[in-house]
């Protein structure tokens, strides 16, 4: 019974004139009524930091590039970052060694707008994920052992004794009153956390204008707001002095050989 | 009759479809979620969507007028890095981990919650007078797990601020 109606209905005749009246006639309308209610009701965008996430798929992609393909895209790049990954500016990163997740996450960021630069946008927006993932095998496999007849601007001159003493005790201990963490603690060499970049071989400049740019919220690419709120901790002055710290490449051994001084100093 | 009835019936199916297809009330979530467990979410993802994104961080006022305080444990540091709870009205907790295990405590508190990735914590926090804790965490969970530290202030709650229900409280700097 029930069968032969619809076999019927699907058939055609004058059922099927019902049919398109209950598709275009309520289906229609509801839809766009409950589009309507749907676009008064939004709420407001939320923030993004990133459109990485490190699930298992996006780490294949960004963790096997190939080095070689990189060595050829790397050419664009040169110009600003030094044919050997030393930059001759110090307001430009050095990318030398630097962690592949931490170089890929930064170009995808570049990539979809996350991370606000002059430069880099209309660069990376020609990167697909696997160019960006090419770069970062390329740029991880460089050395930063000294060359003499390159113009790289690190290592910067080294600030005072007292002050490195200071910057020293901040990036082996942290503050743990201010609830500041230790800057080696994540950023190595003691121990690292997922693709937060290495800042061994990094330029002074370079880091003061990202610290200070994750303090006033200006770079806001961060996932989980983590160097947000250590940079809004620190104070204009200790910014200063761990990006001087990093800059004369102290960062390439860990803190905990200038401790002894610092540690008298403490509480 | 038979065969209008069905056709009453498949339209009205068509028509509840529609309605389910696009998503009503909750529009950042997706209705499948509706009858997910709402307990269990992705640590990886936590900043994408869901109910742990960045601007849904702090201290809602709930439309029945509770208090939800919704946070991050990361390596290492609680997000939002200092959190405000009105004195003397209870606050429902929800915590979640982005990465390993963590444990909130609030020092000079018998209160103590266990944060694991990829399960919402909850507790029922309730302080009577105003004060500060410091809000360690007591589960060791790494290198710089000594100064995961973030701060609890209670205010009276004549001068907790009216939040309206986009709006989030904390007080961190940023």
């Amino acid at each position: 019974m029930l069968r032969d109606s619809l076999r019927r209905r699907l058939r055609g005749g004058h059922l099927s004139q019902f049919t398109v009246f209950v598709l275009l006639g309520v289906t229609v309308p509801v839809m766009l009524a409950a589009t309507f209610v749907q676009l008064r009701t939004e709420t407001p965008a939320i923030h993004v930091p990133s459109n990485v996430a490190w699930t298992e798929k996006t780490l294949d992609i960004a963790s096997n590039g190939d080095a070689f393909r990189g060595s050829l895209l790397v050419k664009r790049c040169d110009h600003c970052h030094g044919v050997e990954g030393f930059s001759d500016r110090p307001t430009t990163p050095n990318l030398a060694s630097l962690d592949r997740l931490a170089v890929w996450k930064e170009l995808q960021d570049f990539h979809y707008g996350k991370r606000i630069s002059p430069v880099m946008p209309p660069i990376a927006a020609i990167l697909s994920a696997r160019d960006s993932a090419d770069l970062a095998a390329y740029y991880s496999m460089l050395p930063t052992f000294p060359d003499p007849q390159d113009n790289r601007s690190f290592p910067q001159a080294a600030p005072d004794p007292a002050q490195t003493n200071r910057s020293a005790l901040l990036v082996a201990l942290g503050d743990a009153q201010r609830g500041i963490p230790p800057c080696q603690s994540c950023h190595g060499p003691v121990a690292t956390v997922k693709a937060a970049p290495s800042l061994a071989t990094q330029n002074s400049d370079y880091v003061a204008n990202q610290l200070d740019r994750f303090a006033s919220g200006a770079r806001a690419n961060d996932i989980n707001m983590a160097m947000r709120i250590v940079a809004s901790q620190l104070t204009p002055d200790e910014r200063y002095l761990l990006a001087q710290y990093y800059g004369a490449g102290f960062g390439r051994f860990p803190a905990g050989a200038t401790i002894p001084q610092g540690m008298k100093d403490m509480k | 009759m038979h065969a209008k009835k069905l056709g009453f019936l498949l339209s009205m199916a068509l028509v509840a479809s529609a309605i389910l297809a696009t998503r009503i009330q909750e529009v950042d979530v997706p209705i499948w979620q509706r009858f997910a467990d709402t307990n269990r979410v992705n640590p990886l993802t936590l900043h994408l969507q869901g109910e742990f994104v960045e601007s849904n961080l702090g201290i809602a006022r709930e439309p029945d007028g509770s208090f939800t305080l919704r946070m991050i444990a990361e390596q290492y540091m609680f997000v939002p890095h200092c959190v405000l709870v009105p004195a003397g009205i209870p606050v429902h907790l929800r915590i979640t981990s982005a990465d390993v295990v963590h444990s909130l405590t609030f020092s000079g508190t018998d209160y103590g919650v266990k944060v694991a990735p990829g399960v919402v914590s909850q507790a029922t926090l309730q302080f009577s007078q105003q004060a500060e804790y410091p809000a360690p965490c007591r589960e060791f969970c790494g290198a710089g797990h000594f100064a995961m530290r973030s701060r609890l202030r209670v205010i009276p709650k004549e001068q907790f601020p009216v939040l309206s229900p986009d709006e989030r409280g904390n007080c961190a700097s940023r």
